[in-house]
């Protein structure tokens, strides 16, 4: 197993620079994006605040579950666009919902391996470009009336045509679908809320502190390290820069999130499109290097990287997958649950996390699932999310795992901690975390 | 019979280190039966199809006619990427005998003329093919329009068209009559007028050329088709366009008749070449060569030794020199700046930051308000969607520029910037502070400008670290249509620091003159004096569109009071009174737009200046402003009573005697920069030759007559007679009766 160490010559791995745009709805300020455009305006602005030469750069890293089709490396298309030399190579990683995180492990992965030590990394999805695809009965019928070799054949396809076959396949609902157990992944939180007895009410509760506490946190400007404003493509004239995250409600009540029917497992369900997270556009990037490389070029880190793990679970409780990795990623940072000062664990759906926090302080959970006597410990749901988490500012899929390590990173001298967790669920049943230290005094 | 013997040459200029015969056209033969026929004059860097060139082209000629096995000929240049750069123009140029000028145009004309439809030896038909590529203007294209069919290398570099009619002659080596055969009339006539040279694919598409193919496979791809290996139809217009349109004298009328009237809308007749061809092209078809070409020379000898022509290929000559401003002291083009800095997201900034954006300089723009920023932003992208769409840039390229203009509002991340232009507000104070922040910010080598109008540069970088990369960099509004750059150069600025800022100038599609940091520098000390007169003939009773007429009937693309409405009437008003201070008496401004501008009447940004202005874009409207007749009652009658040439004398001489002190100070470094910064700065008419060159036009004795003249009729008013005294270079050339030009100065 890897270890890492500050005391280790180079090996020790920072977070020395981040920033995130806002987050948008899908649909919304910023429809007309695409990845390598609101990625490399990103990334170029960070190379600037952090006064980094792009040449200095070993490879740019990036995490995006879904690239449009026009940029298959969607990395390397961000790394030119951000002015990054050409001769710096770029490489997509996708790990479904932890592809931005996948970037940032990737890049410590490799500088363990002495690959290098300095890298870009980005989390970015733009969900709003998910395209509507055609089944395949219609591109059977395209496939034999283009490769005709005679106008009788090419008449015969698509003399073959029925209305139906246009009915399009949309990439975003068979995106967040896992096709081993089938579920979308709102069914796979119902499981969840059945399993751990979770009700609407909790749920709806813990929805509506996501708000407030983003709401809270915008207005005390605790975001404004984080963000970097973007003026998205598609502006109008009069048009302003996008400077928060739009999908914070600052007036969500319980009430009115009681109101809403459930969304996949209907009538009798407890996921709403309230309590789960949005469908978001959005990116994050982050600086990755050795604290020796960090120092040379004048830096202060965020954070220093104490370990990180990755798990596999029950695809159909991948909602779980939180618990796992951060079992596996405390154990090798050699601390416990309750060292962490502050938390981030995405909010896929609210009963997700309230499950999550179930079974970190569950002894039978973790005998049997973890293979060990006790619990991880109670998941201190004051210290998780202070700042709001996915339900209020949207969950841009692969850029997420990228975000939660920034606001992490951030929060550690915010509320004055020396260790941070970083953890999510990812569909298909997996889950990632990150233990962060605090570098700063 | 092509005679290129004494005879034929006499009097025709030669260049001065002519080659010997058979030199300047290489005769190579890669296999049995074809030819290729490389133009590489030993005496030009760029081959020109002078008279040597012409003479070699024409003995290979009659080689090849003698050839009994001949299939094929392919011309082509020296390398893939350079052909020709067209015919002599300064041989034309030389030319006063229009007869003479006809002897030349017929030379080339018989000679393209062996080379269309080419027979060998045996008497059978010998396919010619053109392979060009890189730039391949007038002459050039028209020897390949000869050839049976073109092949083009498709190469961003490639550029390829007739564009004799902006240098106020028209392709007369049978460019006219070809051209029309080719690709039809209609699509003629707009290549032709336009002038415009058009890239490698389009010209495909339009029928310009027959087929395109890589640089590297230029010369075994046309001797493919030369050798009939490889099929290459021509191309050209549609058979129906042919019948419709070209075979039919009523369409073909019509056309003619559409077209003279736009050019003489947009001209107002004062480019006969424009007309010239219109004529010729649109009669092409129905006439045979052989008579068109006579009336293609006889025009062309006409035009040629016109005062247009000349004048016209007098601004190309002065355009070429201005480029060589980009070239460093020690000889050598300065690298191209990477990055780039611009402060203030004004109009001006903004428009300025999106232009450097464009040429590939990442480019990041400053200001403190973060409106300003987005909307510099956003006039950025909408300006690149316009240019994609109009199929101007590619999406990668729209993608880049787009990419490229980065906003901040943070003066530290500046840092990496090599040049930084200012463009805030015209205040010393502002300027000074920002320079002072920005020397500590940015290296010590990196180049720092000021866009200032009105302000000395000097003062501007008085006492700032390392002074020799201080210096002015003056664009015009609006930045994107004004042609020209004043680089002002400080009393410290150095030499390389000008250079590099021309080659930026020159990057970003300007042309520069380089002038020195006197009060308006050149154009706006030279604009002041007639924006002046405009208004004080206003101001003693002539109708305000009688002077804007008047000044449009001189040929100024706009009268000056339609210019002050566009300027807005109050940073005209600030800048003549800056103009006063500097220059005293004979630039004291007229007083009566005070009342205009305590209305609020401040020009078209107001709506309402001289003229009421309404609409936007291709909307816009105007009309004289109701308000003026009511308004500041004329103070004298006079106005009434002066002839037409009166009026434009006032205003034409006041500028023309400022310009005179502003070459007697050595403001720019000659007459014909001076020429130049008045065609580009101020739209003084082309067709004139600039200021300087229309004084000597009229004549250095009656400018200073009429001078006098005037002193004398206004020069009861302040300042009128200090205005109008005679600048002591004038004076002094109506004594020696000599010119601005002829003299150097």
């Amino acid at each position: 197993m890897i270890q890492l160490s500050k005391d280790g010559p180079g090996r020790s791995i920072v977070l020395a620079a981040g920033l995130r745009t806002p987050q948008a709805r899908a649909g919304g300020f910023f429809k007309k994006e695409d990845p390598g455009h609101l990625a490399s305006r990103l990334a170029r602005e960070l190379l600037n605040q952090a006064r980094l030469d792009a040449g200095e750069i070993d490879e740019v890293i990036t995490g995006c579950a879904g690239p449009p089709q026009t940029q298959a490396n969607v990395s390397r298309v961000i790394a030119l666009r951000a002015g990054v030399p050409e001769r710096v190579p770029a490489r997509t990683v996708a790990r479904n919902c932890a592809s931005g995180m996948e970037a940032v492990t990737s890049a410590c992965a490799s500088i363990l391996a002495g690959e290098g030590d300095t890298y870009l990394c980005l989390g970015v999805e733009v969900m709003s470009g998910y395209p509507l695809v055609f089944g395949p009965q219609m591109t059977g019928l395209f496939e034999r009336a283009f490769t005709a070799r005679s106008p009788l054949q090419a008449a015969a396809a698509w003399l073959s045509f029925r209305p139906s076959f246009l009915k399009p396949r949309v990439a975003l609902m068979e995106g967040l679908t896992d096709p081993i157990s089938g579920m979308i992944m709102g069914n796979t939180a119902e499981l969840l809320a059945r399993d751990f007895g979770i009700s609407r009410e909790e749920s709806d509760t813990f929805a509506c502190e996501s708000h407030h506490r983003a709401r809270d946190a915008r207005e005390r400007g605790r975001f404004e390290r984080e963000i970097h404003p973007h003026l998205p493509l598609g502006a109008k004239r009069g048009a302003r820069s996008a400077d928060n995250d739009d999908s914070i409600r600052d007036q969500q009540t319980v009430a009115a999130l009681g109101k809403l029917k459930p969304y996949f497992t209907k009538p009798d369900g407890t996921v709403t499109v309230g309590n789960s997270c949005g469908v978001t556009d959005g990116a994050t990037a982050l600086l990755v290097m050795t604290e020796e490389r960090a120092k040379e070029l004048e830096l202060t880190p965020l954070a220093r990287i104490r370990s990180w793990a990755w798990a596999g679970l029950d695809p159909a409780r991948m909602g779980l997958g939180p618990v796992f990795a951060t079992a596996k990623a405390l154990d090798r940072a050699g601390c416990e649950l309750s060292d962490m000062g502050a938390i981030e664990l995405n909010e896929a759906f609210a009963c997700q996390v309230l499950a999550c926090a179930r079974a970190f302080e569950s002894d039978a959970f973790a005998e049997r699932h973890l293979g060990r006597s006790k619990a991880l410990g109670e998941l201190d749901l004051a210290r998780t999310n202070p700042n709001g988490g996915a339900i209020a500012i949207g969950h841009p899929v692969g850029a997420t795992g990228a975000r939660i390590l920034l606001t992490t990173a951030c929060e550690l001298e915010q509320s004055d901690c020396e260790l941070g967790l970083a953890t999510l669920c990812i569909g298909g049943g997996q889950g990632g975390a990150v233990v962060l230290e605090r570098t700063t005094s | 019979m092509i005679r290129f013997d004494d005879e034929a040459l006499a009097g025709l200029p030669l260049p001065p280190n002519c080659p010997e015969p058979g030199t300047c056209v290489r005769y190579e033969q890669p296999e049995p039966g074809l030819v290729v026929l490389v133009l590489d004059p030993p005496h030009r860097k760029l081959a020109v199809l002078d008279l040597p060139l012409m003479r070699d082209l024409a003995l290979a000629i009659m080689r090849l006619e003698d050839d009994r096995a001949l299939r094929g000929v392919v011309i082509t240049g020296r390398a893939p990427l350079e052909f020709a750069l067209g015919a002599d123009i300064e041989a034309i140029g030389s030319i006063d005998d229009p007869a003479l000028v006809e002897r030349f145009i017929r030379l080339g004309q018989d000679l393209f003329a062996r080379l269309h439809k080419m027979e060998n030896g045996a008497g059978r038909r010998v396919r010619t093919v053109a392979a060009v590529g890189g730039p391949v203007p007038g002459g050039a294209f028209e020897l390949s329009l000869a050839c049976d069919r073109i092949v083009l290398a498709d190469d961003p570099r490639s550029r390829i068209g007739l564009p004799e009619t902006k240098l106020g002659i028209l392709p007369a080596w049978g460019g006219s009559q070809r051209l029309p055969r080719r690709v039809g009339v209609t699509t003629a006539l707009d290549a032709i007028l336009k002038g415009t040279l058009l890239p490698a694919r389009p010209a495909y598409s339009k029928g310009f050329v027959d087929r395109l193919t890589p640089p590297e496979y230029l010369v075994r791809a046309a001797s493919d088709v030369a050798m009939g290996r490889a099929s290459c139809p021509r191309r050209g217009r549609g058979r129906v366009g042919g019948v419709l349109v070209d075979r039919n004298p009523l369409a073909l009328a019509a056309i003619f008749v559409m077209t003279r009237k736009t050019v003489m809308a947009q001209t107002k007749g004062r480019y006969p070449a424009a007309l010239d061809v219109a004529r010729l092209v649109c009669r092409a078809p129905l006439t045979p060569l052989s008579v068109g070409f006579v009336e293609e020379a006889r025009s062309a000898a006409v035009l040629a030794t016109g005062s247009v022509c000349d004048n016209l290929i007098g601004i190309f000559k002065l355009m070429e020199g201005a480029k060589k401003l980009g070239v460093l002291p020690g000889g050598g083009r300065p690298a191209p700046f990477a990055k780039g800095a611009v402060l203030g997201a004004g109009v001006m900034g903004g428009t300025i930051a999106s232009l450097m954006a464009g040429k590939k300089i990442d480019t990041r723009l400053f200001d403190i308000s973060p409106e300003a920023l987005d909307a510099a932003q956003l006039d950025h992208r909408a300006d690149l969607t316009k240019r994609k769409r109009r199929r101007r840039i590619r999406p990668n390229e729209h993608d880049a520029a787009l990419d490229r203009l980065n906003t901040t509002g943070d003066l530290a991340s500046l840092a990496g910037a090599e040049i930084a232009i200012e463009a805030v507000a015209e205040r010393l104070d502002v300027k000074r502070e920002l320079f002072g922040s920005l020397a500590a910010a940015l290296p010590t080598d990196a180049i720092l400008c000021t866009n200032t109008s009105s302000l000395s540069v000097d003062a501007i970088f008085d006492g700032l670290p390392a002074p020799g990369r201080f210096v002015g960099l003056h664009f015009f509004n609006p930045v994107r249509q004004m042609p020209l750059v004043e680089i002002v150069r400080g009393s410290e600025t150095s030499d390389e620091t000008v250079a590099r800022v021309a080659a930026l100038a020159v990057a970003l599609g300007k042309t520069p003159v380089v002038v020195k940091d006197v009060a308006g520098f050149l154009v706006n000390r030279i604009l002041g004096p007639y924006m002046d007169e405009a208004l004080r003939l206003y101001d003693c009773g002539v109708a305000p569109e009688r002077i804007d007429r008047l000044a449009e009937a001189f040929g100024m693309p706009m009268g000056p009071l339609a210019l002050l409405d566009e300027v807005g009437i109050d940073i005209a008003a600030h800048a003549a009174q800056s103009l006063h201070q500097a220059y005293g008496e004979r630039m004291s401004p007229c007083t009566s737009i005070r009342g205009l501008l305590d209305e609020g009447h401040l020009g078209k940004k107001a709506g309402r200046g001289f003229y009421a202005h309404s609409g936007q874009g291709r909307k816009a409207r105007r009309s004289i402003s109701p308000v003026l007749a009511t308004h500041a009652p004329p103070s004298s009658g006079e106005g009434g009573s002066l002839s037409d040439e009166q009026v434009t004398e006032q205003m034409m001489l006041a500028m023309l005697n400022e310009g005179a002190r502003a070459l007697e100070e050595g403001v720019c470094a000659s007459a014909a920069e001076l020429d130049l910064a008045t065609i580009f700065g101020m739209g003084f008419p082309p067709f004139r030759g600039g200021l300087l060159r229309w004084a000597d036009s009229v004549g250095a004795r009656e400018i200073v007559a009429n001078l006098e003249r005037t002193a004398g009729r206004v020069g009861g008013r302040p300042g009128g007679a200090a205005r109008f005294e005679p600048a002591a270079i004038l004076s002094g050339l109506a004594r020696t009766g000599g010119s601005f030009h002829q003299t150097g100065c």
